[in-house]
């Protein structure tokens, strides 16, 4: 059996699954202060008159990160930033404990600057004297060289309870996202340390003795044992978990466009042949970009509590959202009021929306019914031309090679799905404004829960070698060995693939080799003086996010428990 | 973080699928360590920096550019296609205001072919500057446009097809013709009977440096510029006069180009030649970004870069200094040039080597001398491989009597003609006609 649980940002869902059946539900209200309680009433709700051991796997989806970072409960990190020339580290500063080191790699990893001994332990001991434990070690080129990351880690030893290391957090180039990604990771590590313990103590009081994973924003899991490594990457998993519970509820072999309708904002993911789509380098954290993989959602302010304006005649439906909808006692007219007036819901008192709609209306000469349809109309104008402008964007997302321009195939969105609250009430506007098959599944209550559940560890990582130099590099995993001059291309991606299975397997994860997707293999002649020195390889290699099952039909008469 | 005070967009395409040969200079590796010197700096992270995909060229927008013999499928691979539709994309980007500016990354080169081809010379195919500018002023009208050609190489091919177009100001600055390929690009050539100026040429002394080549930027290029206004700046930005390219002998640096593109605020710059691949390029190529983003540049430098090394002798400087007032004073009176004329037509006769392909081409052109118009142009040319054909070009603004006169030459070229292909701008007619 497996249980899901996605914490958001009003409710707590829960499912236990036997198989694909799905055997209970719950939905409770999530406690910001005390995540803990919120999952302690789900378990206890679905785990009713269950054999909690029978239970394999956990994978929760949690706030935690994301609720840290933006309510500033974070720890202070010392950054220490190691660069040279080129656009200057002073552009990524971030938190009060930033260092910068002279030193320099070039992009072939060769060192052209050694690291400043002085600048290293000037920053060492600022940290030390103002209590500093946590620290990020950033580089620039260091996936292609961690030799000085490795200098300033040194240079910490005994005074750090953790340090995120930048070569180790990803193959991916980029000095800027590199520097982010690792305060964050460092910023969040002791709250996540802290709840992973009162975690498991909790799991053991209700005798679950599944393993338990942490899902990401790529919709995928980490074991828990990485999570306290690299506690970032559950950051936004939550709408990772919903795009993965459509996954697991419905039939995804087309190109679709899916839509998670809230209160305030619609989130909007695109799938490619049954596969979701993922942001190409990483998802940004207060605004700043990061390297943490991510599928891509992108939210815009229309959803049932959007606020509607009357500007000159011009109706318009958010981004605002200044409460819930009159319907259920906000404070102004919203589109769900719309939609009550228009007689396409009953939702909540239709009498207020009513009220709240004829008062706008009459303070600028229309007809509520005219006012309530101008309203609607504006929010199905804004949710096309975003739709529409996501997919132009994804259809025409740089390439690199003539055989890709030549060949690459559009993506032609063959159906909708939308979940979510006011899902049912926007059906067939959006059939009708899209000309798409518009399908609400069952059960999208808890989607995001069952999502959860049924994902499954995903994974990645970046291999390269230069025969020139005779080395190969896999960042990630903290490899740099010599390679023989004669290293093919072949040989290079069955070592990625063998690579990131025995990794995957030594986190406890069994993971059958051709489940490991190889998204990137190139081979470039390397030529200096006008004669083949060598050969610049580069490798991808994969798990994308899956579902290791999909749920059974005529599961939708379950009952969803509430909190006891 | 930093942010664009002009916004830019950069079409970055490394064709890491296509080389001339395995170990030409153009080869799939040539942009390879400029993609990661771009990742690893962020650059598309800063906002007001895009990315894009370039778009495909057609025949149509090739043979609006071009008299490609024996036919455009002949002589373009989808690699020319794609290269000259970045330098498209780059337009569009602009024109229609997405971006301030754009940098076309492509690659192939086109800045060696000529209006007539037959085949590839010094490493080009098709013009893509020029086919993007034709197609420039097909969708948005007649524009004034500079070229600043800032190759080591004399960009002989750009001259040669806007040689007798007064709407287009082509200004080379390279290293001296004696000295490298493709041996011409002197002040004397100075444009058409009908275009007299709007050509300049600047060659410059071996080892030129930072110095010496903004001298030449500030002291000539500019107050060129400010005279003739153009509506449209684009700089055919060829990155191999750094001091560490391996086919030229300049010692110019990413500072160097930096500043060059500060001061120019080209509108468009497309990529040329550079093949100092891993010394220059990943710099160069971030350095001019950031310059045309309006960005600050002044962390850019090579690993190896020592300034007081690279500095121009005081002699090359003197030289550089002559050689830029005879040049600027030329472009203000121009003197007329030695033109050969048969009745009404001006006359060239030139044989044209295509190195690369090994292509010896003889070339009669004949420029009318109307008065109405630019006049009707008639180019018969045949080459080592391909035997005989002509061009029919008549101008944006040809005249009736031109236009009767271009298409009669036409429709009766099958009688004499292997192979003949109009160009007709004023009617925007672009075809061909085979021999009967």
């Amino acid at each position: 059996m497996r249980i899901g649980i996605d914490i958001g940002g009003t409710h707590t869902d829960g499912v236990l699954l036997d198989g694909n059946r799905l055997v209970a539900a719950a939905k409770v209200p999530t406690h910001h202060d005390n995540l803990l309680e919120s999952i302690n009433q789900v378990l206890q709700a679905i785990l009713v008159g269950q054999d909690p051991v029978r239970v394999q796997t956990l994978n929760l989806s949690t706030t935690l990160t994301t609720n840290a970072i933006v309510t500033g409960k974070t720890e202070p990190v010392g950054m220490l930033v190691s660069a040279g020339p080129g656009i200057a580290p002073n552009h990524y500063r971030i938190g009060d404990h930033y260092h910068l080191v002279y030193g320099s790699l070039d992009h072939l990893g060769t060192e052209t600057s050694a690291v400043d001994e002085q600048d290293l332990e000037e920053a060492v001991a600022a940290c030390r004297d103002q209590g500093v434990k946590c620290f990020g070690v950033a580089s620039k080129f260091s996936p292609r060289n961690p030799a000085h990351e490795n200098l300033m880690i040194e240079a910490l030893a005994g005074h750090a309870d953790f340090i995120s290391c930048g070569h180790l957090l990803s193959g991916q180039l980029n000095f800027g996202r590199r520097i982010h990604t690792l305060y964050y990771n460092s910023a969040v590590w002791r709250t996540f340390r802290a709840f992973a313990a009162a975690l498991a103590a909790s799991l053991k009081g209700f005798q679950l003795q599944a393993e338990v994973n942490i899902l990401k924003a790529d919709g995928g899991t980490m074991p828990l044992a990485r999570a306290l490594e690299m506690p970032v990457q559950s950051i936004f998993s939550g709408p990772a978990a919903s795009v993965m519970g459509i996954l697991a509820t419905t039939r995804t072999d087309q190109d679709l466009i899916v839509l998670d309708i809230g209160g305030t904002t619609t989130d909007i993911a695109v799938f490619a042949g049954g596969q979701p789509l993922l942001e190409r380098e990483g998802i940004a954290i207060e605004k700043r970009p990061t390297l943490v993989r991510a599928i891509r959602v992108e939210s815009i302010g229309i959803g049932g509590d959007s606020l509607i304006r009357v500007d000159e005649g011009r109706v318009t439906v958010g981004p605002q959202r200044i409460g819930p909808c009159m319907a259920t006692g906000g404070p102004a007219p919203s589109l769900m009021d719309a939609f009550n007036i228009a007689g396409m819901a009953a939702f909540g008192d239709v009498d207020r929306s009513r009220q709240g709609l004829a008062a706008l209306a009459a303070e600028h000469r229309l007809v509520p019914e005219q006012l309530a349809q101008a309203a609607i109309e504006a929010a199905l104008d804004t949710l096309a031309a975003k739709i529409n402008a996501l997919v132009g964007e994804i259809n025409t997302k740089p390439v690199y090679t003539i055989h890709e321009i030549l060949t690459d195939r559009e993506i032609v969105p063959a159906r909708l799905i939308a979940i979510g609250g006011p899902a049912a009430v926007f059906k067939q506007l959006l059939a009708d404004r899209l000309g798409l098959e518009v399908n609400v599944p069952p059960l999208y209550e808890v989607a995001n829960a069952i999502g959860a559940a049924l994902t499954r560890t995903t994974s990645h990582l970046s291999l390269t070698v230069d025969t020139a130099r005779g080395r190969l590099s896999v960042p990630m995993l903290g490899i740099f060995r010599p390679i023989a001059r004669g290293y093919t291309l072949q040989e290079a991606t069955a070592e990625a693939q063998k690579l990131l299975a025995a990794d995957l397997n030594q986190a406890g994860v069994g993971m059958p080799a051709d489940e490991i997707q190889i998204t990137q293999a190139d081979a470039f002649n390397m030529v200096d003086g006008g004669y083949t020195s060598g050969k610049n390889i580069r490798v991808e290699a994969q798990v994308r996010p899956a579902v290791v099952g999909r749920l059974e039909d005529g599961a939708a008469a379950i009952r969803i428990a509430g909190p006891a | 973080m930093l942010k664009a005070t002009t916004p830019l967009g950069v079409i970055f395409f490394p064709a890491f699928d296509w080389a001339i040969s395995p170990t030409h200079p153009e080869r799939e590796e040539r942009l390879l360590y400029t993609q990661d010197q771009f990742r690893e700096e962020g650059l598309f992270d800063i906002e007001g920096i895009s990315e894009h995909r370039p778009l495909l060229a057609t025949d149509q927008d090739i043979m609006r550019a071009h008299f490609c013999f024996p036919s455009v499928e002949a002589i373009c691979t989808e690699s020319h296609r794609i290269s000259a539709g970045g330098a498209i994309q780059a337009a569009r980007l602009v024109l229609e205001r997405e971006t301030r500016r754009a940098f076309a990354l492509v690659r192939p080169p086109g800045h060696h072919a000529m209006k007539v081809v037959h085949g590839n010379r010094g490493f080009c195919n098709i013009n893509i500057e020029a086919v993007m500018i034709e197609w420039i002023r097909e969708h948005y009208g007649r524009k004034r446009i500079a070229i600043v050609d800032t190759d080591c190489h004399h960009g002989d091919g750009t001259q040669d097809v806007y040689w007798h177009d007064p709407d287009v100001l082509f200004i080379s600055l390279h290293q001296d013709g004696r000295t490298l390929y493709p041996g011409s690009g002197f002040p004397y050539e100075n444009g058409g009977p009908h275009a007299l100026g709007k050509t300049v040429n600047l060659p410059l002394p071996p080892q030129t440096s930072d110095n010496g080549y903004l001298y030449a930027i500030e002291q000539v290029v500019l107050p060129i510029l400010a005279d003739f206004k153009p509506d449209l700046i684009i700089n055919s930005a060829g990155q191999d006069n750094h001091y560490s390219d391996p086919i030229t002998n300049m010692q110019f640096s990413a500072q160097g180009y930096a500043r060059l593109n500060e001061l120019l605020k080209p509108d468009i710059a497309v990529l040329e030649g550079g093949y100092s691949i891993k010394g220059a390029l990943p710099y160069v190529n971030l350095g001019i970004c950031l310059a045309m983003a309006g960005c600050d540049y002044s962390g850019i430098r090579e690993p190896d870069y020592n300034r007081a090394a690279l500095r121009e002798s005081p002699e090359i400087m003197e030289t550089i200094k002559q050689t830029c007032a005879y040049v600027l004073d030329s472009y203000f009176h121009p003197p007329m040039g030695d033109f050969e004329k048969q009745g009404e037509y001006f006359i060239r006769e030139r044989k044209i080597y295509y190195d690369t392909d090994g292509i010896l081409e003889k070339q009669r052109e004949e420029l009318k001398d109307c008065d109405q118009c630019r006049g009707l142009r008639l180019i018969k040319t045949g080459s080592s491989h391909l035997l005989p054909c002509l061009g029919v070009e008549l101008p944006i603004d040809c005249c009736p009597t031109c236009e009767r006169e271009g298409h009669e030459a036409f429709a009766r070229s099958g009688k004499e003609f292997l192979i003949s292909q109009l160009l007709d701008q004023k009617n925007k007619q672009f075809r061909y006609l085979a021999k009967e």
